[in-house]
């Protein structure tokens, strides 16, 4: 039977976000995979340009509504290396409180979606119900369910009081719980384990090749956690578990994730206990002195990077954002290919794709291996002139 | 009175509103044991949320795809609506003999069933979309694999009640024992193959949502989805129809003989099949296959052939 | 089958569900909604205008007797004009259902009373 070529995308029920994969099938089987980004590119980077830094964390925290708060977190990471400011112990033990949490409410938020991928909505409806759990925890501490506000530059601009601590012991053992259920059933039912168990292989040597990230890349067995690498915020102290599995496939994704929510939950206990006094924020000057700054966070999909570059007044020169997803884009066509079309939405939910994170443009090109990063003018130019010299 | 049999009662109406109250039912019993409310406000309730979802249907934009087979995309609605009411004449419901009986109804209620199975292929196949043909395909790789023990596990209780008739079958049961005592293997395969045979989930492969669009019945819309939609809810009466009366004594049992008996005993079948429907994920097709294969078939004749040793 | 009895008890509990609008959630102490004006507290400043990172807020007018037009639809709820505001006229309320029937709709205008002028017989 010959090849035919099946969209999947933008608009599809299995996706969360638009992205564009042309599958080229034969009977059940993927043979090809072709993707095609864009779809939600809206410019974030060259906006950034125009705001001062202050302005940009609620601009960096709109760059995903799930991972927010690590993006936020990385960018005020780097503009405090850019202005050499030390920000209080009590504010890093925040931060890694509220990085903590939104990992765990965002591996529920995973384990529903991922479920629907399956067809198994009971157990989605089940993950999403324990997840407002979380966020109401959240919205205690922050004010908002999502967008927390909580970092900026300097420290973080809330206070987690004792009142606060204990009701969110409470709902730690509550989530706890409810993991450990979550657990059960997806190392004991039949059809999860049918859909996930060798499905979507990964092996160790094309993750490394690849340059994936995350718990995508601690399935396939390899100890990378930037969170244990570089000790950032609050994580020197708080004592904490890598988590990897060897088999390579969805399902030990999946335990990885569940795994990860355990111990997010020690670290935040941890953090609670330990919480250091002192002030939680210091004022930063809106003007940065010139220079350039990397920063690196372990977001819930994987290493979220920030670089900022300053030319010394308030606002950033460039700003460029590398998202977990988009490192783990080249591993997902690695995996897709080969596989069945049921087990298309399997594969690509376990990546746990965030396509609003992953979309900047940078053009290589391979001829003369020079990089270039154009503006949309320079797009709108060179498309122009390309159509009319056609 | 044959006519006003017919019209209204166990005829038409009565049919077409069973089929609505079975979807509420079903609906509402699955958002139950997932924790949230299901339909809620058209009417008490919500019951008549199904047929709010009908008409609105019916008056949507219906839209026949440029290069769609015409005459076949047209009637395939109409024939699948007609023959899934078809046998629900032939099962008993307020008597114990139906409106339409004969021996071997039993065989054309079975073969009706295998009719609707090949007629969602050809539905699909005449859509001309990509995800339809996927969806047909594999609508007509699911029926190689629960054919075969669906049909063993509805003639084991003919065989018991040595008529190939289901008002047979119903009449022997209300002198005897309940064939669910005798067989209870068949009746856990025939629930299985029946989820199968409707498309649910674990089983839902050919309509995968979250695959393939809404596979087969992707390029349909307006009218001819609501004609699709009631007929996969008459279907749905019809498996638990059939569960009742091949194995669990039709409208016969506590009350004596009368419809309610077989109303209660309808609504525990659609329990049973709504319990499975929200327990498991999506299987894929290929597992289906090897799934039935393996083990379907060989215990539904491991079922009829120990009939044979006990009436020894 | 692992689930079956977690539904069965899903069947006993009351549904999660609210029933909006015969229910409705409770707002939490501390929650970051609209916010709102002290005006007669307000000095004209424009620090809110200036540190909005969504440009929601204007003044009307300059100097002491400026109003404010505050536009609900570009609001991002960050709470900024509230630390920011040397007056402390700025404030959070916790009124977080915004829906508007129309763009006019979105935009809150605060302006300080007029004062009477006084009439000849007064004086």
């Amino acid at each position: 039977m010959t090849a035919f070529q099946i969209p999947f995308g933008p608009q599809h029920p299995a996706l969360e976000e638009p992205i564009n994969f042309m599958f080229e099938v034969e009977e059940e089987r993927v043979v090809n995979v072709t993707p095609r980004l864009g779809y939600i590119h809206r410019g974030i980077e060259k906006i950034g340009e125009g705001r001062t830094y202050l302005q940009n964390v609620y601009l960096a925290e709109r760059i995903c509504g799930i991972c927010s708060f690590a993006h936020a977190l990385c960018y005020t990471q780097a503009v405090e290396e850019l202005l050499g400011v030390n920000i209080p112990e009590r504010a890093k033990f925040i931060r890694t409180i509220m990085a903590e949490m939104e990992r765990i409410q965002n591996h529920y938020l995973w384990l529903g979606f991922a479920a629907k991928e399956m067809g198994f909505e009971t157990l989605f409806m089940y993950a999403w119900r324990d997840r407002e759990t979380m966020l109401g925890v959240l919205e205690m501490i922050s004010g908002k369910r999502v967008n927390y506000g909580m970092s900026t530059v300097g420290g973080v601009r809330r206070d987690i009081t004792d009142t606060m601590k204990k009701d969110v012991e409470a709902k730690l053992n509550y989530l706890e719980k409810r993991a450990e259920y979550y657990r059960k059933v997806c190392t004991r039912e039949q059809t999860v384990l049918e859909r996930t168990v060798g499905v979507g292989i990964l092996r160790p040597r094309d993750a490394l090749n690849l340059c994936a990230v995350g718990p995508t890349l601690r399935a396939s067995g390899i100890r990378r956690d930037v969170r244990a690498d570089e000790r950032y915020a609050a994580y020197g102290e708080a004592p904490f578990k890598v988590i990897t599995y060897k088999n390579c496939d969805v399902a030990s994704r999946i335990y990885v994730r569940i795994d990860e929510i355990f111990e997010s939950i020690k670290i935040i206990r941890y953090a609670l206990k330990n919480l250091p006094d002192g002030p939680f924020r210091v004022r930063a000057p809106p003007r940065v002195p010139e220079g350039e700054a990397v920063s690196i966070v372990e977001a819930p999909r994987g290493e979220d990077l920030h670089y900022v570059k300053s030319d010394g007044s308030e606002k950033p020169a460039r700003w460029k954002v590398r998202a977990p997803t988009l490192a783990n884009l080249p591993s997902l066509c690695k995996m897709l290919a080969g596989v069945n079309i049921a087990d298309i939405p399997v594969v690509i939910a376990g990546i746990d794709p965030c396509i609003a994170c992953a979309e900047r443009v940078v053009l290589v090109d391979t001829k003369t291996r020079g990089r270039q990063v154009w503006t949309g003018e320079d797009l709108w130019r060179y498309a122009n002139e390309w159509y009319r010299s056609r | 009175m044959i006519l006003l049999e017919i019209l209204l009662f166990p005829g038409f109406l009565f049919l077409f509103s069973l089929a609505f109250f079975t979807e509420w039912l079903d609906r509402k019993l699955v958002a139950r044991l997932q924790n949230r409310y299901g339909p809620l406000h058209v009417g008490p309730k919500g019951i008549l949320q199904p047929f709010a979802d009908f008409v609105k249907l019916l008056s949507k934009e219906d839209i026949t795809p440029a290069r769609a087979d015409r005459a076949p995309f047209v009637a395939m609605p109409i024939l699948t609506l007609a023959l899934a009411m078809t046998p629900l004449f032939c099962i008993p419901i307020d008597s114990l003999s139906a409106l339409v009986s004969f021996e071997g109804d039993l065989i054309v209620v079975m073969f009706i069933m295998s009719l609707i199975a090949l007629l969602v292929f050809i539905g699909a196949w005449v859509s001309t979309n990509r995800f339809g043909t996927i969806g047909g395909i594999r609508a007509g790789l699911q029926m190689f694999g629960y054919e075969v023990p669906l049909n063993i596990v509805m003639i084991g209780p003919a065989i018991a009640a040595g008529s190939l008739s289901v008002s047979g079958v119903v009449e022997w049961q209300s002198q005897n024992i309940w064939l669910i005592l005798t067989q209870p293997l068949g009746f856990a395969i025939l629930s299985l193959c029946l989820l199968a045979h409707l498309q649910r989930v674990p089983f839902d492969i050919p309509e995968a949502e979250s695959e393939i669009v809404a596979g087969w019945l992707v390029e349909f819309s307006g009218r001819k989805l609501a004609l699709l939609r009631l007929a996969s809810n008459f279907e749905l009466v019809l498996a638990a129809s059939l569960m009742i009366s091949l194995y669990l004594g039709g409208p016969t049992g506590l009350w004596h003989l009368s419809p309610f008996t077989y109303f209660i005993k309808l609504i525990i079948c659609v329990f049973i099949l709504s319990n499975l429907r929200a327990l498991f994920a999506r299987y894929r097709v290929d597992q289906l296959l090897s799934g039935t294969w393996k083990y379907l078939t060989p215990l539904a004749l491991l079922q009829i052939s120990m009939l044979k040793l006990l009436t020894w | 089958m692992a689930m079956e009895r977690e539904l069965f008890r899903s069947l006993r509990r009351k549904p999660v569900t609210l029933r909006f609008p015969y229910e409705r959630a409770q707002p939490v102490e501390g929650m970051r909604a609209k916010v709102s004006w002290e005006i007669e507290k307000c000095i004209g400043c424009a620090l809110c205008a200036k540190i909005c990172p969504s440009s929601a807020i204007e003044l009307i007018g300059k100097g002491r007797k400026a109003g404010i037009r505050y536009s609900v639809g570009r609001c991002l709820f960050c709470g900024e004009c509230v630390d920011i505001c040397p007056t402390e006229t700025i404030y959070t309320t916790t009124e977080f259902e915004l829906a508007f029937t129309g763009p006019k709709q979105m935009i809150v205008e605060f302006r300080r009373p007029k004062k009477r002028r006084k009439t000849t017989s007064e004086k």
